[in-house]
């Protein structure tokens, strides 16, 4: 395998590997739910006017907004919503294999408030994303959407669709909550029983420590916080070790900061791990062994820069790329990454690392 | 060499005295099972005086949000930055492959004596 066969859109048999992009995301229009929820829920959008609630005080400055410019419809639908469109410009445009659907509507991001309502509507995207786009691409894996502040409802949602043979990850967005607390613990429980990765995702109700800063691109390079905290509190409350083969993924929060975090969390966990005697192994080793990282946003660095990082994680295995299509910050599967990269190891952040993620995409490849 | 660190009623189970063996600081241990242990009394992450810590029992965990204690398990706690150490082995709990190092230490009459020697299952004696 020569590094320009890798580095262009080489088509058939002779690329001997497959490009999982972890984090592709569809758009709906609120409407477009509406007949996929249960009939007493539907007035609530039709008629009295729920819309999803957004905390972020800023538009995105860049040229288009939270997407891409030119991946914007021109009847000014956003990005992401129409399935030709992500095709053109993403899956056959890269000879993506397999695309991870990451969504764009995530209860588990939004207020706790009336619950039932949320969850219902989670089972309405879940099933309008089967419909409107797993069922029409075989490239398209999807996403099993919960409400994760009822988890009853969400552990019914990850049941319900488990076994769908491209449902390969539950997800839940970060808002403020640390996912460590015990309350959610069903919700990891219910994944962990299905052989389901969970993935995490940040969202526009996703804080800085200090709350939301006066500027978008404040905001925006902090946004690797809500993923430390979220990584660190299911480590040291726990729910990485009581489901050891639970595996978990950081998705659109880069990987730069995994060393410093793991580094950091070693140190303290030698220095104050009577405070939790129910986490048996040091961090940095729970994270080789249970977290991933979608690659995407990258930062642009020289190739000794990243291979530096490698070595800093003592593993090749925690990356995955992503390319976070349609979003403005798209990374190019051919940019992205530093020029000279070993092919063993493209190999492993394109394909191999993801396919040892989601279970379902062997099954899937043949 | 060895060296007499203090008189056996003076070191009751639970406690702990500061010695030293030539140029080495040490600490001398009685657990609760009325069992010696000496090591050095250097911690082996900034080198924070361990005779200066603190001694607790070991506490483990089967399940999130357990504190169960183990008998006979006492830890000594660095007194700087929290590094715990088994007093039988010397072993960082965290991670047992480091070690301080440790001595002889036996009652000889009234007194209480270290020995600049690797210790000896015999010596861990009450």
């Amino acid at each position: 395998m020569t590094e320009a066969a890798i580095r262009t859109p080489v088509v058939g048999p002779e690329r001997k590997f497959h490009i999982i992009d972890t984090d592709v995301h569809e758009r709906a229009e609120l409407a477009a739910l509406v007949p996929y929820l249960e009939p007493m829920w539907q007035k609530y959008i039709t008629d009295f006017g729920w819309v999803p609630e957004r905390n972020l005080p800023y538009a995105q400055f860049a040229a288009g907004g939270l997407d891409r410019a030119d991946a914007k419809l021109p009847d000014g639908r956003p990005g992401g919503s129409d399935l030709g469109l992500v095709r053109k410009q993403l899956l056959d445009e890269y000879d993506i294999d397999y695309a991870v659907l990451t969504g764009w509507l995530d209860a588990s991001a939004l207020h706790p408030g009336w619950p039932e309502f949320k969850t219902a509507l989670m089972t309405a995207y879940n099933d309008w994303q089967i419909e409107e786009w797993l069922d029409r691409d075989q490239r398209l894996l999807g996403s099993i959407h919960v409400n994760a502040h009822d988890p009853a409802g969400a552990v019914r949602e990850i049941e319900r669709l488990a076994d769908h043979p491209k449902m390969v990850q539950a997800i839940m967005y970060i808002a403020d909550k640390a996912y460590g607390d015990p309350f959610f613990l069903p919700i990891f429980e219910a994944a962990a029983r299905n052989n389901l990765p969970v993935g995490f995702h940040h969202s526009e109700n996703s804080p800085t420590a200090f709350g939301y800063h006066r500027y978008f691109v404040e905001w925006h390079t902090l946004v690797p916080q809500v993923f430390m905290s979220t990584i660190i509190s299911l480590i040291f409350n726990g729910v990485l070790d009581k489901f050891p083969e639970l595996k978990i993924i950081m998705i659109e929060g880069g990987f730069t900061w995994a060393p410093h975090l793991m580094s950091r969390a070693d140190q303290q966990f030698k220095q104050l791990h009577s405070e939790v005697p129910w986490v048996k192994r040091m961090p940095s080793q729970i994270i080789r062994d249970q977290v991933r990282f979608a690659t995407q946003p990258t930062e642009e660095m020289s190739l000794e820069r990243f291979m530096s990082l490698l070595e800093w994680l003592e593993s090749d295995e925690l990356f995955c790329f992503s390319t976070d299509y349609p979003h403005w910050d798209f990374d190019s599967p051919y940019e992205a990454l530093p020029l000279g990269l070993p092919v063993e190891l493209k190999r492993k952040i394109f394909c191999e690392n993801a396919q040892a993620l989601y279970k379902k995409i062997p099954a899937l490849v043949g | 060499m060895k060296q007499t660190v203090c008189r056996t009623s003076e070191l009751l189970p639970g406690e702990m005295v500061s010695g030293q063996i030539g140029p080495i600081p040490v600490v001398v241990v009685r657990a609760s099972d009325g069992t010696l242990h000496a090591m050095v009394a250097k911690c082996l992450h900034q080198g924070g005086p361990l005779d200066k810590g603190r001694l607790y029992e070991h506490v483990t965990a089967q399940d999130i949000g357990e504190y169960i204690p183990e008998k006979n398990c006492e830890i000594l706690k660095c007194p700087w930055h929290g590094y715990e150490y088994d007093i039988r082995t010397g072993c960082v709990l965290t991670d047992p492959s480091r070690r301080l190092q440790q001595f002889n230490v036996r009652e000889e009459g009234d007194e209480v004596v270290v020995e600049l020697a690797p210790p000896t299952p015999a010596a861990a004696s009450t």
